[in-house]
């Protein structure tokens, strides 16, 4: 019996995703720039409160009358009066007086329940000493980041973040967004201000709640969820929704209060299996493996609930005692297409068959905000077609199999009892036919006892400063199967693989 | 002929007051900036309460002016012309605790008054963006200045007389000593944080 080799990479694979996935960040450079605490823009950052998302909207800026807030002055691209000149000189702009540069740094502590802990390789003659298949308790860096993000003077803003180290490894790091973002174009048009807006690079695609800036240690399940058959189903589609996009986005309306709405035509986002030896290189870095694009699209409208109109329409309300975002009710919806390609030789004819396989994700959300209460929750239903190779031996084409689907989401609530402690309630749950089957085939104990995943994760936070936090949540699980019983399938030996984590975190 | 008598007396009288009224100056040091400094309560004498309402305004997200002095009893308003919420809050006066007020929120070109009854230092916060700070310092007496950037102060019109004469500067401990006030009179400070 060999699981517990194809045990412990997923269990490290799992814990890498749990403790590293978390990509999060406020802008230091803003506090300096403005003069004015993270609190100004975030809840408990990353999450951004009302303000802050109006800052985002509007490129990086105060909504209104941005240069009278900014403390340092700006350095001059050129005159202001140059944009009379126009076209016979360069459009004039500025910079910021500092360099809009942020760092950030995280580090992590895990426990894992004893269950698993004590579960040893049962190859092992009986009596002998194993070792453990992960430590107990685990000291983990996280990352180390560089993040800039400001505008150019105008309407145009910029984004750029990257890893310097991720887990301690110099060499892990990568782009994380990079972006520039021409907000309102929608007046060249003679649209409503801010019925436009474009976005072009990597980024996070416009998710209902950011994973990006999720305060969450671990992401959302359903986030990270593949789509990744095995034995009867022959998809291979990795992307996960909280993965990086390529490729321009059109937005319009506000986070805050309103319509919002995006359509991102972005570069494929999968690597399904290629063919041996590859015949598809991509000797210019190209990130897509095929022309056709990705689709994502969103649509979402907020109720803010004051009865008072000029409240329910400023930007950010406030209440007698201070600062709180709207009450406010959202609702969305949002669907993202694309097509997963796997690429088989054939038999005899040695020709390369490649499969194209159509998915889609689709779903809705809503967050309901009461002064510091804030509970959300998001359902997804996943769809890949499913295109099997229409003979083992001497393949030629395709048929079509059973489609492979998973849905699930999460629910939410997070509530700011103090202006630095942050509680927390989580629940997440995946119900996937892929899983399902993986599970059977591989006896992963971190996979389901059946076909569904879930979890309730409590959490607290404290922030010790705005900048920096203290963060803890217990991920409580079903009990999980380490074998299954080859007759009846029935799971054997289940256990619980509860997980305590801590973080520090801070930006700088 | 009672006209040029009644004259008589009151320009005596004036010149009597003029006479009797003198001043306190000095140099508040160990600190740098502006500086507080004002005439303690007078047991038994009280003063009518200004009529003036001195503007503290939220601007550029800063208050401003950053200190004001005021005499006991004034009103205060506070204006708010940023084009985003301000909250004005003060968590004690002069180190009093129980006297803690929230004004609350409001929007741009709208203010708020408050009347300062108690003496002592008021701490300005805006709870929508943490990192704004102001002081009202509220004198109990009329007699008050603020030094400049030197710390050099001088307060004008003091009857003669013996008071209890307090420097206060922000983030310093204050510090308070007797003073004979008889003509113009000298008082320095030495203030540490």
């Amino acid at each position: 019996m060999d699981m517990p080799r194809r045990v412990f990479p997923r269990i490290a694979f799992v814990l890498t995703v749990v403790l590293l996935t978390g990509s999060s960040y406020a802008i230091p450079a803003f506090s300096r720039q403005y003069g004015t605490s993270c609190t100004t823009c975030h809840i408990d950052f990353p999450k951004l409160n009302d303000f802050g998302k109006a800052f985002k909207d509007a490129g990086f800026k105060f909504p209104k009358s941005d240069e009278d807030f900014i403390k340092v002055p700006q350095v001059m691209l050129g005159a202001p009066a140059q944009k009379e000149l126009w076209p016979h000189t360069v459009f004039p702009g500025t910079i910021p007086g500092l360099p809009p540069v942020g760092l950030r740094f995280n580090q992590f502590f895990q426990y894992t329940s004893g269950n698993a802990n004590n579960f040893y390789q049962p190859s092992g003659a009986p009596g002998s000493v194993q070792p453990p298949t992960i430590p107990r308790t685990d000291f983990e860096p996280g990352y180390f980041s560089i993040f800039m993000a400001g505008n150019f003077g105008s309407d145009i803003a910029f984004w750029v973040d990257d890893d310097l180290s991720v887990s301690g490894q110099n060499a892990n790091g990568a782009l994380g967004d990079g972006y520039l973002r021409f907000v309102n174009i929608g007046r060249f048009f003679k649209l409503p201000t801010d019925a436009l807006t474009l976005r072009v690079g990597q980024f996070e695609p416009d998710l209902p709640f950011t994973q990006a800036r999720s305060i969450n240690i671990s992401p959302y399940d359903i986030y990270t969820q593949a789509n990744i058959g095995s034995s009867s189903q022959n998809v291979n589609n990795v992307y996960a929704l909280q993965n990086g996009v390529q490729g321009i986005e059109f937005s319009g309306g506000h986070q805050y209060g309103g319509y919002h709405y995006s359509v991102a035509v972005v570069n494929q986002n999968t690597s399904g299996t290629s063919a041996s030896p590859s015949n598809v290189s991509s000797p210019g870095g190209f990130f897509s493996d095929a022309n056709y694009k990705d689709v994502y699209a969103r649509f979402s409208y907020r109720f803010n609930l004051e009865r008072d109109p000029a409240s329910r329409h400023d930007i950010q309300a406030a209440g007698a005692t201070g600062p709180r975002d709207h009450t406010y009710l959202s609702l969305g919806t949002f669907y993202y297409e694309g097509r997963s390609v796997q690429r088989f030789n054939g038999g005899t004819a040695g020709t390369l068959l490649t499969a194209r396989e159509p998915f889609y994700r689709v779903g809705g959300d809503f967050s309901f905000n009461y002064r510091t209460f804030n509970l959300f929750g998001l359902f997804m239903y996943g769809h890949d077609h499913d295109l099997v190779l229409n003979s083992p031996d001497d393949p030629t084409g395709f048929i079509r199999g059973p489609a492979a689907n998973f849905n699930g989401g999460f629910l939410e609530a997070d509530y700011l009892a103090l202006p630095w402690l942050m509680t927390i309630m989580r629940y997440d749950r995946v119900q996937s036919t892929a899983d399902f089957l993986n599970e059977v085939a591989s006896g992963n104990y971190f996979s389901p006892v059946g076909s569904t995943r879930n979890r309730v994760t409590p959490g607290v936070q404290f922030l010790i400063h705005a900048n920096i936090k203290a963060s803890f949540e217990y991920a409580v699980r079903p009990k999980q199967a380490l074998s299954y019983d080859p007759t009846t399938l029935k799971p054997l030996s289940s256990i619980r693989t509860n997980t305590a984590t801590g973080a520090l975190e801070f930006v700088y | 002929m009672k006209r040029t008598f009644m004259m008589l007396i009151l320009v005596v009288g004036m010149m009597s007051l003029a006479a009797s009224a003198g001043s306190i100056s000095g140099k508040v040091s160990g600190v740098n900036g502006e500086s507080v400094v004002y005439v303690d309560a007078i047991a038994g004498k009280t003063f009518p309460a200004p009529t003036a309402k001195p503007v503290i305004d939220q601007k550029g997200l800063m208050f401003q002016p950053h200190i004001v002095v005021v005499e006991q009893g004034t009103t205060v308003e506070f204006l708010n012309s940023d084009k985003v919420a301000h909250n004005v809050f003060w968590p004690s006066v002069g180190g009093n605790k129980k006297l803690t007020h929230n004004l609350g929120t409001w929007p741009q070109g709208e203010k708020r008054a408050f009347k300062f009854d108690n003496p002592g230092a008021v701490p300005l916060l805006c709870n929508v963006h943490p990192e704004m700070a102001g002081y009202i310092v509220v004198s109990p007496t009329p007699y008050f200045a603020t030094s400049d950037k030197s710390g050099v102060y001088k307060i004008e019109n003091v009857p003669d007389g013996s008071y209890t004469v307090t420097a206060w500067h922000e983030g310093a401990k204050s510090s308070s000593k007797p003073v004979t006030v008889a003509g113009d009179s000298k008082a320095d400070f030495t203030l540490s944080k």
